[in-house]
């Protein structure tokens, strides 16, 4: 009878944290209305090739499109595309962002949510009706992909960015299947020209007088390699990735992990982290954990950055240029001394979003 | 004078007893960061005896707040794995046991899951060893049964427990963003590159009190192992002495599991290589699979950070190694002492 009880209580206590683990992570299943409008053949179509080199055929314009990747959803909003999204994928640290998408989308809350915790949620796509639905994806034959195109009969749009060039590609692929062409070209124009404004003098550092950078993802020993996007915002910033100085091949990898020892030969003029929830640069700095780091440039003369904001800082999306801003303030502070970047922060906004930062009021 | 089986026992017993030492000094000059034989020797000398000789902060740094602590670490990790592993064994009474036979190894990843991936707030060690101990807790509730813990059915509840916390853990992973997965899986392959003084002070002497507990119990394995009607028949509490031996050899494991990740085989192979040299009798298999299990990790180590200039976790290099061994051991006739 102890024994009953006892098995009883320890597959209840399982059962509950199960559910604590779900419901401490972002599940947005279920949430919200359905939309009631139908879709109707289009007299015309338009025609793109994906980041995967996949050819998509889809009705113009396309005015059902489900995106069950983050950063595309941006540029939908940044081209215009609000009202032309009908399901919308699981959002990383929603706290962050939902309230400039409700900014830019009034129809936001109700637009329909559709797990992808899981593999996409075939039947929450078969809803939202979509003419096509634009993932995450590094080759054809992924198994969402299939299940979307082989099962639901809809075209799916696979998104791999490897460089800027694939983020400026996003911007036009969208605005033509939307046919928003012209505002498409709008932002572009924006982002060009605010990338500019730091290209314009990274250009001019001489090599030997760029700062080496160590790029700290989560993980802390791994870093960004030298064939990595996020090598292209150091070089971008006016930087130098310290792994060009590594004699060792895995320095091409898009993310090798070094060794302390590693870290302290070469020696980095600056430490850039990616958002680390649980670490900050002052931990870097004066951690007990991080004593061995001491002595590294970087530490030693205070320069140690973070990218601290998971949606300002988001380089995979229309805000490239403020990223690449951010960090060229920070790794060539004497370069870019006069540059104000809330100013520069609000004016992209109002430009691309057609709202304030902060605070996403309405321009 | 031929030497004897006896003196070739007593011969390897002091090479397993003495073998940290070497393994220490050796792995004090080797690393990454390219300092000479006569620039390491510089500045450990100036160091202990104070010669006033002017080092590079730097190279202080790599040795000792990098080199040092981490081989520290493997020692005391390989040690208690290996000491956990032969402890289980003789419980068990079976060669084919390991540290993580009761869900230590998935309990412990599940907690470290959680803390990377759902609550940053909760710091990642600590996580790991109480969910290592969760699971290490409810497998032996599991099992327990009218006062009674039979072997069989600790096995058994320690695959389902296991079980559980696996689910638990791919619960984690389907829920978190790409970057945290990378963090969870490197985590979960075990590697001391992220050893640290701060980290080695918060579990030392767990693990010096764990094994202390067992090197001063060992004797009493050989009854143990003898089986549990045996061992009652010579007057010994035998579910008191399990759960001695149990507790001390899953604080040991789930301590090192919790600073250094999960490091495969290493507790299972050390303790048979011991058996196979020196024989069963746990009054010396327990101290010399603590001696030759710190040597063993600290050599794996130093092949994982400076074999190839990049980092290895040393899980894989401890399994590529252990595997071959381990059917090695498979195809013995005598299976190191068990037959």
């Amino acid at each position: 009878m102890k024994y009953s009880k006892l098995l009883i209580a320890t597959i209840l206590m399982m059962v509950s944290i199960s559910l604590l683990i779900a419901g401490c992570t972002t599940t947005n299943t279920g949430a919200s209305a359905t939309p009631s409008a139908t879709t109707t053949p289009a007299p015309q179509t338009v025609t793109v090739i994906d980041d995967r080199g996949m050819t998509i055929t889809v009705p113009y314009p396309c005015k059902r499109i489900v995106f069950l990747v983050e950063n595309a959803m941006n540029t939908m909003y940044a081209i215009g595309g609000a009202d032309d999204i009908v399901g919308i994928g699981d959002i990383w640290m929603p706290q962050y962002k939902e309230a400039f998408f409700r900014a830019v989308d009034p129809d936001y809350n109700a637009t329909l949510k559709i797990s992808t915790s899981n593999g996409a949620d075939l039947e929450a796509l078969a809803k939202a009706k979509p003419d096509l639905v634009v993932l995450w994806s590094a080759d054809w034959n992924d198994k969402d992909t299939k299940a979307i195109s082989e099962n639901l009969h809809v075209p799916v749009y696979g998104v791999y960015l490897r460089n800027f060039s694939d983020i400026y590609k996003q911007h036009r692929d969208f605005a033509k299947i939307t046919g928003n062409e012209q505002r498409g070209q709008q932002v572009l124009d924006t982002m060009n020209a605010t990338m500019k404004k730091v290209t314009d003098v990274t250009a001019t550092i001489p090599d030997n007088q760029k700062p080496t950078v160590y790029w700290m993802w989560g993980d802390v020993y791994g870093t960004a390699g030298l064939h990595s996007s996020t090598n292209d915002l150091i070089n971008a910033a006016g930087g130098k990735n310290v792994l060009n100085n590594w004699n060792n091949d895995t320095k091409y990898d898009e993310h090798p992990v070094l060794t302390m020892e590693a870290i302290q030969a070469l020696n980095p003029d600056v430490i850039y982290m990616w958002y680390n929830p649980k670490l900050d640069p002052k931990d870097v700095m004066t951690g007990d954990d991080f004593k061995a780091w001491r002595n590294i440039s970087a530490v030693k003369n205070g320069r140690v950055y973070e990218l601290n904001d998971p949606f300002l800082d988001d380089s995979m999306t229309s805000r490239l240029p403020l990223v690449v801003m951010k960090i060229a303030k920070n790794i060539n502070p004497d370069k870019f001394a006069s540059l104000d970047l809330n100013k520069e922060y609000d004016a992209f906004f109002v430009s691309v979003y057609g709202v304030h930062y902060p605070g996403y009021a309405k321009a | 004078m031929a030497i004897t089986p006896k003196m070739w026992k007593t011969i390897a017993a002091f090479l397993f007893i003495i073998s940290p030492l070497p393994a220490f000094v050796i792995s004090l000059f080797i690393g990454s960061f390219g300092l000479s034989i006569n620039e390491t020797l510089g500045v450990l000398v100036s160091r202990i005896f104070g010669t006033g000789l002017d080092y590079p902060g730097m190279y202080n740094s790599v040795i000792f707040d990098v080199r040092l602590p981490r081989i520290l670490t493997a020692l005391l990790v390989g040690g208690a794995l290996s000491i956990s592993g032969a402890s289980f064994q003789g419980i068990f009474k079976n060669p084919l046991v390991d540290p993580y036979i009761l869900g230590l190894s998935s309990g412990a990843a599940f907690g470290a899951a959680l803390s990377i991936a759902i609550l940053p707030t909760l710091p990642l060690e600590p996580a790991a060893f109480a969910f290592s101990l969760l699971a290490i807790g409810l497998a032996y509730l599991m099992a327990r049964n009218k006062g009674e813990t039979p072997v069989i059915s600790l096995v058994l509840s320690g695959v389902i427990t296991s079980a559980i916390f696996t689910a638990l853990l791919g619960i984690v992973q389907i829920k978190t963003n790409e970057k945290a997965l990378q963090s969870i899986v490197l985590w979960i392959m075990g590697t001391f590159n992220a050893s640290t003084w701060s980290k080695l002070n918060e579990s030392w002497y767990l693990i010096v009190l764990g094994c202390a507990v067992i090197i001063l119990l060992r004797w009493r394995l050989n009854v143990l192992a003898l089986g549990d009607e045996e061992a009652k028949s010579v007057g010994m509490n035998t579910e008191l002495y399990k759960v001695l031996f149990i507790v001390a050899a899953s604080l040991v494991a789930s301590a090192s599991v919790a600073i250094a990740g999960i490091i495969s085989l290493v507790g299972l192979i050390v303790p048979h290589m011991i058996r196979m040299v020196i024989g069963p009798d746990h009054r010396l298999l327990i101290p010399l699979s603590f001696t030759f299990g710190a040597a063993f990790l600290v050599i794996v180590d130093d092949a994982s950070r400076a074999a190839f200039g990049f980092e290895i976790p040393v899980s894989i290099i401890t399994t590529l190694i252990g595997a071959p061994f381990f059917i090695f051991i498979l195809r013995r006739a005598k299976v190191g002492g068990w037959e």
